[in-house]
């Protein structure tokens, strides 16, 4: 699957930013607290086909009921956002099987 | 031999030269040097070497990210004065798992400090910290002192 969070973010509406322009500290322990189920990956690791920015354990989390995805996304000047965004049960799939822990 | 240059904001005013001047330094020691920076940070090194007499490549930062692999490159120095430029160094570091050097700097010790343990606890990089913003100096000495220690 081919993706551009950049390009989804500016043509969607369907997601939701739960930090902005924070630390990826923060921003992983943000994810920690809102998501059902957390899985950890390493820097460079793709989720949605975009390799993934960040310190490892790097956290993505999942909630499955709702059928999305937390992940950090830094920009260099911006710093790290939490992004929740749809996702499909395959990429979910394919996510548990970058855990590291 | 190949070195990439990973540049952070262009918000702080010694990264610009002392891009350059890397880029420079590691040209003389034989390295195929690649700047990787956002589009902002391209354009004040493209503007301050408008004939190309230092830079040779250049490439899109987040373009990048999505195309490299280990072994493409054999040397990776990053410039760390943010989070996410700490964020974007330990990533290339992982994905290049290649001899590494992160110059940390910024105006406050704190976040000297922060970055500095960000990139140490995660890496196996040499890292090269210093308290600087508008003045390059303390950070070239640094440079030119680690890059001595490479040849």
């Amino acid at each position: 699957m081919s993706f551009c969070l950049d390009t989804y973010l500016q043509q969607s509406d369907n997601y939701e930013i739960h930090a902005s322009r924070a630390g990826f500290k923060d921003c992983a322990m943000i994810i920690r607290f809102k998501a059902d189920e957390v899985v950890y990956i390493k820097p460079g690791d793709q989720v949605l086909g975009v390799r993934v920015i960040g310190i490892p354990p790097i956290p993505i989390g999942i909630d499955e009921k709702k059928g999305t995805v937390f992940i950090p996304y830094t920009k260099p000047c911006h710093g790290t956002s939490v992004v929740e965004l749809p996702i499909d049960e395959e990429e979910i799939d394919n996510i548990r099987k970058l855990n590291t822990q | 031999m190949k070195a990439l240059v990973l540049l952070g904001c262009p918000e702080t005013p010694s990264q610009t030269p002392l891009s350059i001047y890397a880029t420079h330094k590691l040209t003389q020691m034989g390295y195929d040097v690649t700047i990787a920076a956002n589009p902002a940070a391209k354009k004040l090194v493209m503007v301050s070497d408008p004939e190309n007499h230092y830079i040779n490549k250049m490439a899109d930062l987040e373009k990048l990210l999505g195309e490299i692999n280990e072994g493409d490159y054999d040397l990776l120095l990053g410039f760390v004065h943010k989070d996410a430029a700490a964020s974007f160094f330990v990533t290339f570091y992982h994905l290049l798992n290649t001899k590494s050097i992160a110059l940390v700097f910024e105006r406050d010790m704190d976040l000297v400090e922060e970055y500095t343990n960000m990139v140490a606890e995660n890496t196996d990089a040499t890292v090269v910290s210093v308290r600087a913003f508008h003045n390059p100096t303390p950070i070239k000495v640094r440079l030119d002192k680690v890059l001595k220690e490479l040849e």
